[in-house]
């Protein structure tokens, strides 16, 4: 079969040399084949001396994410150095709202290795197809098994031990395809305990479960259609946030949606997805566990949406483009109930967001044209409508009086970049502007306290849109055994949201020191540069290398707080037979521009060392894979920028893994 | 596949019901605050061909400050356009006293009603017993009629009433007018301010007059121990409006107790009562209190 791969948006993705992108084009065989395609050349879903991986752990193995951790579980994926809430996190396209206040559940932890095929990182504008963004958007893509292979059934099976934490896991996943149907299931449990730390010292509140399973099933309606049906559920139960007050009692989502794929042949639409979607996610924090609490407090929260996409993708000649349409509905609820010392008097309560409604529709396009045989230009655009509800304004007038209590705003998107290659150099350069509308929180929040800075935070109806203006350029080149690609960035971003000192009101939260606003700033400045590389040093012997700097002010020459300091990575891995031996090394240099005014503080240098070993064996139709390690072999106490209150992070830790797949 | 997606869609509801359920916010205000929308009868009077008809909210008089309507029908007489109430307190020792009131009750000529108010400085009890005099003119004849009526404990906190000798050696009281129901919110805060008069020479009486020109300076915090006296912004403090009561502004942030912290100042700015409470957050201490304040809840 040929297939015929348009690039997109890895050409697009300047900074991020992993994501991929593709839109397919009909096979000559006229056979309908899957409905989503996967990337040929993706990156496996494993970091350079992991086989079997958490999906953080995954992420975090890409340059352009750095995470905020509060624990050993669900860190918020920072795309760009910015928040996730500058970024849009989608699963397939879908829109998930965490339902946490203290950002317990990023998006990505709603999602397990084994129903995953590849995640789509993109840089700034470039990622504004499934709705406004400012940092890029990072889709999580699910497995999606085509009709009619050869192969009718396959599966994987890993478990593993890690002894630091005593985690232990097992993921199974089975996959059927016919010519008619097609089904993915996944399975998969997680259970660790509290880790230790560089010193050998337990870190009390980092223990976690998780269960996630997913089922999708496609039906071919005709020669060229299928339908598609997909769910997930994911329950994590007894999470414990070391760096947080709180921790996780259950948090449960149930994500679903069906789709309807029609392809076209021989015609300027290459294809026609629709797809709409539901999920809905709970979520229970527990503070019964922290005895040092002087109140208890209850804080469940809610979120569901509803939401729908379409998008046709056309192709004539050396023109290809994509339109999508997004839409969706969100109903966000946080409760705070504090209970007072004398349990007979009354509790106290309030809403940290007050039933808050957001809704979404906009339409993106993606444009490329090839210009030549070496070179290519891609434009293109988004326009979105944002409307936000507050049904009990009444709570944010009390900081904002006379805050509307809808508010709709425009968020326009642009991005146009160049790209060439001659000979073995390739090049490219970009520039792109947007909006983004304040988050949840960020417009609505109500006490909401955060234990970073330990203040609370009131969140502004009234905050104008975040205005980014971006460029970009990379520069890569490239033999049959070296590969190194420089890629820079730099985001203007007007209105930037950050959290001030209010004159007025006063802390709630009884570890709080005082009461925040999100305000915006005139503007602010961020500027991300990788430099990456790769060499063979013999046929079995590899090398991979890169180097991280960024660097972000507020625009009055004070420091944006969780830009990641200069990083680095480096990795040999060598090959023999079924044998394999991998070694990295990876630190962060000392934290030098760090910002004292959001609550940090000067983060010391560290390196990591990690070691490991596999031996695949193949059984007539299964192949076994055995694998151990250890990560931090030297056992480095250190904690990073960005981790929440400067928990520590792990030491030692050997793991084990064992993965069969027939 | 028609089963399968029916199998689908009954597991998307079991999974998506809620493992705890929302608070339902309106109707747990509701339950700790007793509602009293409906003016109802509290008791009738008759006075030869007049029927008085007297009404307060809910039908029952409270310690604190109570609206109260006059509805006196006249079979065949002449409207009366005129009526005057007067509350009396009789003690153990029969001394009689009375309470802040409005004496020439207005009439509203659209209902047919008159409209004044009440504040009941004590509950009834033996050493307190309370009778309404109702006077009024008809025919050119002054006719009186007495009623006793049993005065009740508050029971919305946020209707409370206190009472105190300021600095200037008189004796003040404040009532809470409104909010009846707060809510977590700005909310208008109103209250009666009123002084006692030293009695007029010829009368045994003490009439007490509302309190003009003062100001009453607002300081509302969360007194509960995990609070850490917790205030709110944007609050404002109560000044005189045209209908004769202090106006200002309260938020609360959340619901639960709450302590209003007074400070009342006379015409000149001098304060009558009321101490400055501390803006130190203190958690695990019950929460400082000024001289002059009136616990809340709701
Ligand atoms: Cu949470």
């Amino acid at each position: 079969m040929k297939w015929i791969y348009i690039v997109i948006t890895v050409l697009l993705s300047i900074p991020n040399l992993y994501a991929q992108s593709t839109i397919v084009q009909k096979d000559t065989t006229k056979v309908l084949q899957e409905v989503n395609v996967s990337a040929k050349g993706k990156k496996k879903i494993k970091t350079d001396t992991k086989l079997a991986v958490s999906v953080d752990e995954f992420l975090a193995s890409s340059q352009s994410i750095s995470f905020i951790k509060r624990g050993a579980y669900a860190w918020e994926p920072m795309l760009n150095n910015m928040s996730s809430e500058r970024s849009s996190v989608t699963i397939d396209g879908m829109h998930v709202f965490g339902a946490c206040t203290d950002k317990m559940d990023p998006i990505t932890s709603y999602v397990e290795t084994n129903n995953l095929s590849t995640v789509a990182i993109k840089s700034g504008q470039e990622g504004n197809l499934h709705g406004a963004t400012v940092a890029g958007s990072i889709d999580l893509q699910r497995k999606n098994t085509a009709f009619g292979l050869d192969k009718k059934m396959s599966g994987n099976y890993q478990t593993g031990f890690e002894f630091n934490n005593k985690q232990y896991f097992n993921l199974a996943d089975l996959s059927y395809s016919g010519q008619k149907f097609a089904a993915d299931g996944s399975i998969s449990f997680r259970n660790a305990k509290n880790y230790y730390d560089g010193n050998n010292k337990e870190v009390k509140h980092s223990q976690f479960n998780k269960f996630n399973s997913s089922l999708g099933l496609a039906f071919k309606t005709g020669e060229r259609s299928a339908l598609r049906v997909d769910a997930i559920y994911d329950k994590a139960k007894d999470v414990g946030f070391p760096a947080l007050p709180m921790d996780l009692w259950l948090s449960r989502a149930l994500i679903t949606s069906a789709s309807y794929k029609q392809l076209f042949e021989e015609s300027l639409v290459q294809f026609w997805d629709t797809k709409i979607y539901y999920n809905a996610i709970e979520h229970y924090m527990d503070d019964t566990t922290r005895p040092e609490n002087l109140v208890h407090m209850d804080m469940p929260g809610w979120s569901t949406t509803y939401g729908l996409l379409s998008k046709i993708a056309l192709q004539r000649g050396d023109y290809s483009s994509e339109i999508q349409l997004n839409a969706y509905d969100n109903l966000s609820i946080a409760e705070m109930r504090m209970y007072p010392q004398d349990r007979s008097n009354r509790t106290m309560f309030a809403y940290s967001w007050p039933w808050v409604t957001t809704r979404f529709a906009g339409l993106s396009n993606n444009n490329s044209w090839n210009l030549s045989a070496r070179s290519h230009i891609i434009v293109g655009g988004s326009l979105g409508v944002n409307y936000n509800y507050s049904k009990y304004v009444e709570f944010n007038w009390i900081f904002h009086p006379g805050a509307p209590q809808e508010k709709t705003r425009l968020l326009p998107g642009l991005h146009g970049s160049y790209h060439m290659s001659i000979d073995r150099f390739d090049f490219s350069a970009g520039v792109g502007y947007g909006h983004r509308a304040p988050s949840i929180s960020e417009a609505y929040g109500y006490y909401i306290y955060n234990s970073f800075d330990r203040y609370d935070y009131i969140g502004n109806p009234n905050l104008k849109n975040e205005v980014s203006y971006e460029t970009n350029a990379s520069i890569g080149y490239k033999t049959d055994r070296l590969g190194i690609q420089a890629k820079v960035n730099y985001f203007y971003i007007q209105g930037y949201i950050v959290g001030k000192i209010l004159s007025m009101g006063s802390p709630m939260n009884y570890q709080s020191v005082g009461v925040k606003g999100y305000t915006a700033l005139d503007h602010a400045n961020i500027f991300n540069l990788a430099l990456s590389g790769h060499y063979d040093i013999l046929p079995t012997l590899h090398w991979k290398g890169s180097l991280t700097y960024a660097r972000a002010t507020d625009g009055r020459g004070g420091n944006l707080p969780f830009i990641r300091p200069l990083s680095y990575q480096s990795s040999l891995q060598y090959q023999h037979k079924q044998f394999g031996i991998q070694t990295s090394i990876n630190g962060d240099a000392i934290q030098r521009d760090y910002s004292p005014e959001y609550g940090e503080d000067k983060t010391p240098a560290y390196q990591i060392w990690n070691l490991s070993a596999d031996y695949s064996l193949p059984i007539r139709k299964v192949n076994l894979t055995l694998q151990a390690g250890a990560e931090n072999i030297l056992n480095a106490y250190y904690s990073t920028y960005a981790d929440w209150g400067n928990i520590p992070r792990m030491g030692r830790n050997i793991f084990t893994s064992l993965k069969c797949n027939f | 596949m028609e089963k399968i997606i029916l199998f689908l869609t009954v597991l998307c509801y079991a999974l998506t019901s809620c493992t705890k359920e929302k608070t339902d916010y309106e109707a747990e205000i509701n339950t700790i605050i007793p509602e009293r929308t409906q003016f109802e009868e509290v008791a009738t009077i008759q006075n030869g061909p007049y029927t008085l008809r007297i009404e307060a909210l809910g039908g029952k008089l409270y310690k604190g400050y109570n609206e109260v309507r006059l509805k006196i029908s006249s079979q065949g007489q002449p409207r009366v356009s005129e009526a005057t109430l007067l509350p009396i307190q009789t003690g153990l020792d029969e001394q009689t006293a009375t309470c802040p009131h409005l004496h020439q009750l207005t009439y509203k000529a659209d209902n047919d009603y008159f409209e004044g108010y009440i504040v009941f400085t004590d509950e009834s009890s033996e050493m307190a017993r309370w009778d309404l005099q109702f006077g009024f003119i008809a025919n050119k004849q002054q006719h009186n009629s007495i009623q006793h009526v049993t005065v009740q404990k508050q029971s919305n906190k946020n209707l409370n009433m206190i009472s105190f000798i300021g600095s200037d050696g008189e004796q003040y009281i404040i009532a809470l007018v409104a909010p009846q129901k707060p809510k977590v919110a700005e909310n208008d805060l109103v209250a009666g301010i009123y002084k006692l008069n030293k009695p007029t020479t010829g009368s045994t009486l003490a009439f007490y007059s509302q309190a003009e020109g003062y100001t009453l300076e607002l300081d509302p915090r969360m007194p509960e121990p995990s609070m850490g006296n917790h205030s709110s912004p944007n609050n404002k403090d109560l000044l005189p409006g045209a209908d004769g009561l202090y106006h200002g502004v309260v938020n609360y942030t959340m619901t639960g107790n709450w302590t209003l912290n007074f400070i009342l100042l006379n015409q000149q700015g001098r304060i009558i009562k009321g101490t400055v409470v501390p803006d130190d957050f203190t958690p695990g201490v019950a929460g400082v209190k000024s001289e002059l304040h009136i616990d809340i809840l709701f």
